[in-house]
């Protein structure tokens, strides 16, 4: 396989994966800001903090007032000037993969443009409070019907390994983010004892965001808390948008391609880590640190592979 | 409501109906189901090859105001009918002008009989753009240059099929051959069951074998790639296309290079890896910029060293142009007699060379009777449409013929032949040309029809997509089966 058709392939995969990914957290987001009471609220712009882009929603939106939903909303969904929109990620899915076309199904990338088409066409009308719920519900729909015509139809053969790469490595760093960000948030409401029945609402908005929810609740069998939501995102070996699973995954992936340690070394590093971690003693501070620190090797990982596969 | 075709009438030779109004054989089942459509029911079927089109993300790239922008493929829905008969001849002249072809541009590269012989004139070679020296003495497989050939055909007004040019550098055009098909399918499933009309999507297994068969290493599997300049060509849909169906990797010319022993290597996530077989969709100029344009990023270093040392296979070799060449395309019935001693099947359109003094003088004096074309452009730039251009036009074009006669041709403006097609408000007719491909090897190949290119708007006789014309399906259909 050429190497600027891997390089492709992998970033597609990761694009796709954050479109999805931001579809689910703000439809979550909509849904969190219903529950809570007025003082605890944070608004929206946590989102704006998981995915790490203060500094670009700052310049589209520098005055102060300007931290609103539909700013917001708009940045995330459909501004084209916005890198961090489900239609620029898309886009960008679109740009990667159209050079490497031929190395996908025809039917996917039929999927794709359709995808395009529809963010393109009903955008606009998506930021619209009515109509954001069934416009993100399609967003999602859509991506999981390109993953499924992907893992239906293509071959287990070297490109489909470097797209998995690519969304393993995407939905690990998404769960990493969304638990930094709302553990923080979370942090701030304790003490208060009458808002107690709400840092569990807040726990379950995390798990909502990664369609955790439920899987959680067959596991754990218990209501829902902090510690327990933590070992399942970081720790769980079966649940796949666990960051200890999608690491598992991509470790499996990796006899099917030339050999090369770094990457091992970065994935079994990461992994190890977290594996380590003991979470109540996290809870109880330095969980953010620790975050950061999976994040970190995350980021050694996406490296690695870019070092040994893409650079020839 | 049915469609009123008693209004339908072309003022020259058509496609789908006689000079009396009655279908011809071929196309009378498709006539009959046509006129059964109500106008409602032909523009949902439009509407529906639109949404297909859209889906299947079929595009193509027009560079206009420094932005390159996809367009859908503009596609007419009504099929255009050639009966089998028809076509078998057809077949066989294009086979015999391309064996022509290919034995003119290998004599031109080793021993120049043609000239010495003086079928062909020195001096026209001397300016040839498309001539590379560097081609001197080299002997592809077969003595094959244009591995890969587009030609264009047109009908004039008495129903005779001309060739108007033969493309054998990069031609484009069969990706949409085998696409308009699959659209019409879903458009028109129903015809398929009742008409006898031939597959088209046997080309690219058929392109691969050609391929495959230039493989400088024998045994194994050959790795063959088609050598593309990216996303921002216009014809970038098909090398995705034809790669992908041929299951053969799509590069640029970074992913390739070129080592000291001269093999052509591509950079592979597992290291370097031997290529075979190039089908390159650049031109010349930008292959090796080595040799040729040094400012080129498109090609890869060493490439030519490559293919001169026969380390690796390149179609359309480079050189085989100097054969596409407007000017040299008025020999082409000599180079039949001369080269295969044969009759030449399928005739030329009627020429006017501007480096011949009589024959300038009569173009000079004829312009707004004549279309003027420069040896070397494509995509119908550059060119003078006599009838249509303004005084000040031809006089310019006169000043350019004058300053740089070997690089111009005239012909007699030809009303190309008609089909029905579908436009605003109704069906009428509008000109079309058809582009075959040709693949040269031992037992050469045609394609079943080829692409029907049509001028969508009225009078035009300008087909090029990059100048607003469209497309349709093309059937040959077999009258002697399924008939009744």
């Amino acid at each position: 396989m050429l190497s600027r058709v891997a390089d492709n392939l992998y970033w597609g995969g990761r694009y796709l994966q954050r479109a999805e990914s931001t579809a689910r957290l703000v439809t979550v987001n909509g849904h969190l800001l219903l529950d809570l009471p007025r003082q605890v609220q944070a608004g929206w712009m946590p989102l704006i903090e998981i995915l790490g882009v203060e500094k670009q929603f700052k310049t589209l939106y520098p005055e102060a007032g300007d931290t609103n939903e539909a700013n917001v909303v708009r940045f995330l969904l459909n501004d084209e000037r916005s890198a961090s929109s489900i239609l620029s990620s898309v886009r960008r899915a679109r740009e990667s993969l159209r050079t490497v076309r031929d190395t996908l199904p025809q039917e996917s990338w039929e999927k794709l443009n359709d995808l395009h088409l529809m963010l393109q066409a009903d955008g606009e009308k998506g930021l619209n409070r009515r109509y954001r719920q069934e416009f993100l519900q399609r967003v999602i729909d859509a991506c999981l019907l390109l993953f499924g015509v992907l893992t239906s139809n293509m071959s287990r053969d070297t490109g489909f390994q470097f797209l998995r790469l690519g969304t393993n490595v995407e939905q690990a760093d998404m769960t990493t983010r969304i638990l930094d960000v709302r553990s923080v948030n979370l942090i701030r409401i304790r003490g208060a004892d009458d808002l107690a029945a709400f840092e569990n609402i807040q726990w379950m908005s995390v798990l909502r965001s990664l369609t955790a929810y439920e899987m959680y609740r067959r596991l754990v069998r218990e209501r829902v808390q902090g510690d327990s939501v933590l070992r399942f995102l970081l720790q769980d070996r079966e649940f796949p948008r666990s960051v200890a699973f999608c690491l598992m995954r991509m470790q499996r992936t990796l006899p099917k391609l030339p050999e090369k340690r770094s990457v091992e070394r970065a994935i079994t590093r990461t992994l190890a880590l977290l594996r380590d971690a003991d979470v109540d003693a996290l809870l109880k501070k330095d969980l953010s640190e620790f975050l950061d620190e999976v994040q970190v090797g995350i980021k050694g990982i996406n490296d690695a592979l870019s070092e040994a596969y893409f650079k020839a | 409501m049915g469609i009123a075709w008693g209004d339908y009438k072309s003022d020259t030779w058509d496609e789908l109906f006689d000079g009396t109004g009655k279908p011809r054989p071929a196309g009378r089942k498709l006539a009959s189901y046509l006129t059964k459509l109500s106008a409602q029911d032909l523009s949902e079927r439009r509407l529906a090859a639109e949404l297909a089109i859209k889906v299947m993300g079929i595009s193509f790239t027009v560079y206009s105001e420094g932005q390159n922008v996809d367009r859908s493929w503009p596609f007419d829905i009504i099929p255009r009918v050639i009966p089998k008969a028809e076509w078998q001849r057809t077949e066989k002249g294009l086979k015999q002008r391309v064996r022509a072809l290919n034995a003119f541009i290998q004599d031109i590269y080793t021993d120049q009989k043609v000239i010495k012989d003086k079928v062909f004139p020195k001096a026209l070679l001397g300016d040839s753009v498309n001539y590379r020296k560097q081609c001197a003495d080299v002997k592809p497989r077969g003595g094959v240059w244009a591995h890969v050939c587009g030609s264009d055909l047109v009908r004039d007004s008495n129903g005779t099929l001309f060739v108007l040019e033969d493309n054998l550098r990069v031609p484009s055009g069969v990706s949409y051959m085998i696409e308009n098909r699959a659209v019409i399918k879903r458009v028109f499933p129903e015809l398929f069951e009742t008409t006898a009309i031939r597959p088209v999507d046997d080309y690219p297994a058929q392109l691969y074998d050609t391929l495959a068969g230039l493989s400088p290493r024998s045994g194994n599997r050959p790795t063959i790639v088609l050598l593309t300049p990216g996303i921002y060509n216009s014809a970038y849909f098909e090398h995705c296309y034809l790669a992908q169906q041929m299951g053969v990797a799509l590069v640029e010319g970074p992913d390739l290079f070129v080592d000291e022993d001269d093999v052509c290597y591509m950079r592979t996530i597992e290291g370097p890896q031997r290529v075979d077989v190039i089908y390159r969709r650049i031109d010349d100029l930008f292959l090796d910029p080595e040799v040729f344009n040094k400012e080129s990023v498109l090609g890869a270093k060493g490439l030519m060293r490559a293919w001169t040392k026969g380390k690796v296979a390149l179609a359309n070799a480079p050189g085989a142009g100097v054969a596409d060449d407007k000017v040299v395309y008025t020999f082409v019935p000599k180079f039949i007699r001369y080269y295969l001693d044969e009759d030449p099947i399928l005739p030329n359109v009627e020429s006017f060379l501007c480096h011949d003094d009589t024959q300038r003088g009569y173009v000079l004096e004829n312009l707004e009777k004549l279309v003027v074309k420069p040896a070397n452009e494509s995509g119908g730039y550059g060119m003078l449409m006599g009838p249509k251009a303004s005084k000040k036009e031809r006089e310019k074009f006169a000043e350019l013929i004058k300053a740089n006669p070997r690089n111009y041709m005239a012909q007699p403006v030809l009303s190309l032949s008609t089909a029905p097609t579908m436009v605003d408000g109704g069906i009428e007719p509008r000109h079309l040309d058809l582009r075959p491909f040709i693949l040269s090897r031992e037992n050469p190949y045609v394609t079943m029809g080829g692409l029907t290119r049509v001028a969508l708007e009225k009078g035009s006789l300008v087909v090029n997509s990059s100048q607003g014309g469209g497309s349709k399906d093309t059937w040959i259909v077999d009258t002697d089966e399924g008939d009744e």
